[in-house]
């Protein structure tokens, strides 16, 4: 029957071609790394049910092409989402120095309130490192981003990146700060909350002593 | 002597009083007669009888009989027969007693309801607790049935009210599954637990859920019933889904407004019922004008993400396809239910460009107002293609999904563009060849100097490389524009058939929204290359061009360059579509529905009975009977159709006319000698759309510019020859040579035979004084052959259109054209019995090898053309053989191939059949000779009539 969650999160991953934003995703999916990777074409689509702070949140995740030619594409895709993974590669300074179009993208273009948290992928190759930890993450800072390093290879801070996100919106739901009944905040409430564990039935035995009295 | 006097007095007295009551009055010996005695006065309750013969009897009151095992006790409690029950109770009978299956007294009297004598045995101490061998109790029978009242009696002497049977069900499940509200209230009065299990998980509400029993579900949701699933996981908004039971949701969505989410959210689901959850969607959005705009908004949000998963390549085509279009066909039905529908009347000012729903998402238009000012900064950021989306950027969810296709269209048509600027010239060749090359090279090198050897290989090896690639970088984007294409086609048209769908829904109907014609006409070449590349799009998605003429005369070309079998399938498909489970399937006739026609006056009974008849019912099923005769089914279906139709080309009628070949006809021009000609001609028209509706062959042929006026094609000057092949020729003549100086003399005009005067018949406005030159010799012949040919008989063509079009709509049967219209009506004319011979199946004791067998296709193989097609009619009720052979030949619920049956062979028993299920039943014949001489007399004697064999 239908799938049992507290929340469903609207989640984006952005950022320039080639930066391993597929891979991310499939890892946090599969739990691997993905060997025979392509260009995405226009936006591919994962999902993964995760506990975060006692809530079950269901992540519904966008994942889409890098490639400028499908930019018009991919940024009909963005309306309502609650979080995005930004990502580039720490191995070229060109996907970082395009972080700044992208962040405007989504802010614009994505719920106003979306939560973002910077990925610095391929963290396994750090011998050919361009961009140093110390300002990427002051250009979190500055921009008010959640800030990580990552490798999808490795899976080194996969899963963290995408439970991290999710916690800030969670934690954010329930200071107000965001209401999942308005329209377009790409938070929908499941029906776990209703669907309470049974307590172990009450044994037989006993009521059948009660019965024969 | 005394002694026996006195016997025979006793005896005497005893026979007396036997007679007088009618009955035995002194009971036998043995317990097992005794009862049956005794039995039917206790059902009767003759309480004074029974206590009479039981007075003096050793008779044990506790004998248990029959095959259940019961107890006189019994009997009285189940009938209700209070006295007896006193009086057996007194003389001893155990009230607790159980039958074979447990069942004691007041179980039985708890089942039927017997107040009076549940009370006495109460009196008498019976157990109220004894759970018979399902381990149901008294309460439980009276829960089942929802008697409140004797349960209040009877609940306070119960130690457990939620003693559970065998299934763990307690008596306030059965009575929640039956909805007895009273029955319900009183157990929870009495403390039963309003959550309690059954074994497989069901709790009460789980039970009301799944019977659709909306008051009960309400008294235990307000008595604070928690919403559980069972232990598969299925919650009691599943039961009342799959049930279609709206108004159980309702209530359930009333106390749990979650649940409203998790409805919308089940359209994804493929298991579940669409007309069920339409049902139940329906319901609930027509309790109040917030349900219906929650509900649509809720419903555009799901499809939003549907169908932005179909365009994710890695979604499952097939299935996500089918979701998108699910949730959109309900969203669509639910939309046309609310009061801004166009069917209620207002918002007929629909603009073309504006979404005119705005009471709809009026809730989305706060938010929008909000939106609005950073949108603003993306319209200056970069302001992209003018699209028509920008009037109504985003209002409703489903905006989404129509922009982000604009965007993918756009897209493509950005990479057409790009091939055709590199066509794929020698030289581009090249460059992806070596560009092929050197990425193997690449990566081969990668892998030897790059330990980590990542596929997407971004690591810069050289800066040699590096220029490699930016020059390379455009055929690369070409290769993959291809990819690109052919990848989204699919997906992007599914879309597109989606977004016809929500278009339609805001039209009234039989209109085509214009903004979806506008956008069809931007996105042309895009739409045209998915048609080229891959027309299958055409009869899976793009079944708007039906409904739009204007848009399918773009396709037309494209169609109708597909194999006819294909466009007969869509065709098919379209035409039944809506109608429930079409003519396939068999369903019990409705006698009032059967057309009841005399074989005598077919033609004239035939129209009676049709006219009589509504052109749903028509559509739904034939069922015809001829007058005096039993046979009915399809194989009698065949013969009327096939009767019928050479009835209406009797010349008697005057309604058609043969043609110059002798075999084909056209509609006669001077018809109007039968006074009712036009309403013949609707009905002509109408037997025609009937037959082709329900793939019914007739037999008759048609002039190719008859079928051509059927299709609404011009006809030109060479279909005359189909009529008047002489003149034809004339006609040809005056094209082929330089008419100048011949000095014919022509104008405008024709003289026309109208029942022995001659009229002459001006063929344009004062035609009579125009002469026939050079040059306008065409202009003569197109008109002339028109006359001929239209203008004549356009009275007949348009009665008879009249009559076609009220089962096949114009817009469908132009997707044929005159050839295939004939073998869409009319079957193959000629038999090929190799064919016959391979598509024949044998049955009881025949096959292949068999002599008989080997004889029958001699015989057939010996016989004229004409007696085949009587055997054919003989067997299968039809001379006409299907397209496609008789492969196709079609029985009373689908296809049935020709069959012959083995029939034990007496002196001269003739060969028989069952038209239904196209079976020829063949005695098992000694000899061919003999065979054949028996099956022409069949054939020659009984092709027609039906009598039950």
């Amino acid at each position: 029957m239908s799938e049992t969650y507290d929340f469903l999160f609207k989640f984006l991953v952005i950022g320039s071609a080639g930066t391993g934003k597929s891979c991310l995703l499939h890892q946090f999916i599969e739990n691997k790394f993905k060997q025979d990777s392509n260009h995405t074409i226009g936006v591919e689509f994962g999902s993964r049910v995760v506990n975060v702070g006692g809530k079950t949140v269901k992540l519904q995740i966008w994942d889409t092409a890098g490639q400028e030619r499908f930019r018009s594409v991919t940024r009909s895709y963005y309306r309502g989402a609650a979080g995005a993974l930004l990502v580039y590669d720490i191995t070229s300074r060109e996907t970082y120095n395009a972080l700044t179009n992208w962040l405007t993208d989504a802010r614009t273009l994505a719920s106003p309130n979306i939560v973002i948290i910077l990925c610095g992928n391929k963290k396994d190759l750090d011998a050919d490192r361009e961009v140093t930890f110390l300002e990427a993450s002051r250009f979190a800072q500055e921009n008010e981003l959640m800030f990580l390093e990552t490798s999808a290879l490795t899976g080194e801070n996969v899963e963290e990146a995408f439970l991290k996100c999710a916690r800030t919106i969670l934690n954010k739901i329930e200071s107000g700060e965001l209401d999942p009944e308005r329209m377009g905040s790409g938070i929908q409430y499941g029906d776990a909350s209703l669907r309470q564990l049974r307590q172990p039935r009450s044994t037989t035995a006993q009521s059948k002593q009660q019965c024969s009295c | 002597m005394e002694r026996a006097m006195e016997q025979l007095n006793v005896q005497l007295n005893r026979l007396t009083r036997s007679l007088r009551r009618a009955r035995t009055v002194e009971l036998p010996e043995d317990n097992e007669t005794a009862v049956y005695t005794l039995m039917p006065m206790v059902m009767a309750d003759q309480h004074r009888s029974v206590a009479e013969l039981l007075l003096n009897s050793k008779f044990d009151v506790n004998y248990a009989f029959g095959r259940v095992k019961r107890s006189l006790l019994h009997i009285a409690a189940n009938c209700g027969s209070v006295e007896c029950l006193i009086l057996l109770l007194k003389k001893g009978a155990n009230p607790n007693y159980q039958d074979i299956s447990g069942c004691t007294p007041l179980h039985l009297a708890a089942r039927n309801g017997q107040k009076k004598c549940m009370g006495k045995l109460l009196e008498y101490n019976a157990d109220v607790n004894i759970c018979n061998n399902e381990g149901l109790t008294a309460i439980h029978w009276l829960a089942v049935n929802g008697r409140t009242e004797l349960l209040h009696d009877l609940v306070q002497h119960v130690s457990n009210v939620d003693v559970e049977d065998a299934m763990g069900q307690t008596a306030l499940h059965v009575a929640c599954q039956n909805g007895h509200k009273t029955t319900v209230l009183c157990l929870l009065d009495s403390g039963a637990d309003i959550n309690r299990p059954n074994v497989s998980g069901a709790t009460p509400l789980y039970f009301a859920c799944s019977h659709g029993q909306r008051d009960t579900a309400q008294i235990l949701l307000s008595r604070g019933a928690k919403y559980l699933p069972d232990k598969n996981g299925i919650t009691p908004l599943d039961l009342c889904v799959q049930g279609g039971y709206g108004e159980t949701c309702e209530i359930l969505i009333q106390h749990h407004g979650r649940l409203f989410q998790t409805l919308i959210q089940m359209t994804q689901n493929d298991d579940i019922k669409e007309n069920m959850l339409r049902q139940v969607l329906e319901h609930v959005s027509q309790q109040s004008e917030s349900h219906y705009q929650k509900i649509l908004t809720g419903l555009a949000e799901v499809a939003t993400t549907n169908g932005h998963k179909l365009l994710s390549l890695s979604s499952n085509y097939e299935a996500q396809m089918k979701s998108l279009l699910r949730i959109v066909r309900i969203f669509c039905h639910v939309f046309r239910l609310g009061p801004s529908s166009p069917s209620n009347g207002n918002d007929m000012g629909y603009n073309g460009n504006k979404t005119p729903r705005s009471q709809v998402f009026k809730v989305r238009k706060v938010y929008d107002v909000r939106k609005n000012d950073v949108i603003g900064v993306k319209e200056t950021g970069f302001k992209e293609h003018a699209n028509i989306y920008q009037t109504s950027p985003e209002q409703e969810p489903l905006e989404l999904l129509w922009h982000s296709l604009d965007e993918w269209l756009v897209l493509i048509a950005t990479e057409l563009e790009k091939n055709k600027r590199d066509p794929a010239s020698g030289a581009n060749n090249i460059t992806s060849i070596l560009l092929k090359q050197r990425e193997v090279d690449s990566s081969a090198a990668s892998v030897v100097g790059d330990n980590t050897a990542r596929p997407q290989a971004i690591t810069p090896a050289s800066q040699a490389q590096l220029d490699a690639e930016v020059i390379i970088e455009a055929p690369e984007a070409y290769a993959d524009g291809e990819d690109v294409i052919s990848m989204t086609a699919n997906r992007l048209s599914a879309v597109i058939q989606a977004f016809y769908l929500c278009c339609s829904c805001q039209m009234p109907q039989g209109m085509t929204s214009p903004r979806f014609i506008e956008f069809v006409c931007k996105h042309d070449e895009v739409l045209k290359c998915f048609v080229t590349r891959n027309p299958k799009i055409i009869f899976n998605h793009f079944h708007f061009l039906l409904e739009c003429p204007e848009l399918m005369s773009r396709f037309m070309h494209i169609i109708k360059a597909q194999p006819f079998k294909d466009r007969c399938e869509w065709f098919y498909e379209h035409l039944h579509a809506g109608q429930p489970d079409s003519d396939m399937v068999h369903r019990p006739v409705n006698e009032n529905d059967i057309l009841l026609v005399h074989r005598e006056s077919i033609f004239r009974s035939s129209c009676e009975v049709v006219s009589k008849s509504s052109n749903e019912k028509l559509k739904q099923g034939i069922a015809v009977r001829f007058h005096g005769e039993e046979g009915m089914g399809q194989g009698v279906v065949r013969e009327w159709f096939d009767i019928l139709s050479n009835e209406i080309i009797n010349p008697d009628y005057a309604l058609f006319t043969q043609s110059a070949d002798g075999t084909t006809f056209q509609p006669n021009s001077n018809s109007s000698v039968n006074p009712d000609h036009l309403n013949y001609f609707r009905f002509a028209g109408q037997i025609l759309g009937l037959a082709l509706y329900h793939r019914q062959l007739v037999n008759i042929y048609f002039t190719r510019s008859f079928y051509k006026h059927i299709l609404g094609i011009p006809v030109n000057y060479q279909d005359v020859a189909s009529i008047d092949p002489e003149y034809a020729k004339n006609l040809q003549w005056i094209l082929d040579n330089d008419i100048s100086d011949l000095g014919l003399e022509l104008t405008f005009s024709v003289e026309t035979d109208v029942f022995g005067a001659m009229e002459e018949v001006p063929l344009k406005p004062g035609g009579v004084s125009i002469l026939v030159t050079q040059d306008n010799k065409a202009e003569y012949v197109q008109l002339v052959t028109e006359l001929r040919m239209t203008r004549a008989i356009q009275p007949q063509i348009n009665a008879f259109l009249q009559g076609f079009h009220t089962f096949i709509p114009p817009s469908l049967i132009q997707l044929f054209d005159e050839y295939e219209l004939e073998l869409l009506l009319s079957g193959m004319p000629e038999i090929d019995v190799n064919d016959w011979k391979k598509n024949t199946e044998y049955t009881s004791g025949y096959d292949l090898e068999e002599p008989v067998i080997k004889w029958f296709w001699e015989v057939v193989e010996s016989l004229t053309q004409e007696e085949r097609v009587l055997l054919l009619q003989f067997v299968t009720g039809s001379s006409r053989v299907p397209h496609g052979g008789f492969a196709y030949l079609m029985g009373g619920s689908g296809l049935q191939k020709f069959t012959i049956a083995a029939v034990p062979y007496t002196s001269n028993l003739l060969p028989t059949s069952s038209t239904c299920i196209n079976m020829l039943k063949l005695p098992e014949y000694p000899k061919q000779e003999i065979l054949r001489d028996r099956l022409l007399v069949a054939l020659h004697c009984g092709s027609y009539g039906y009598t039950m064999a």
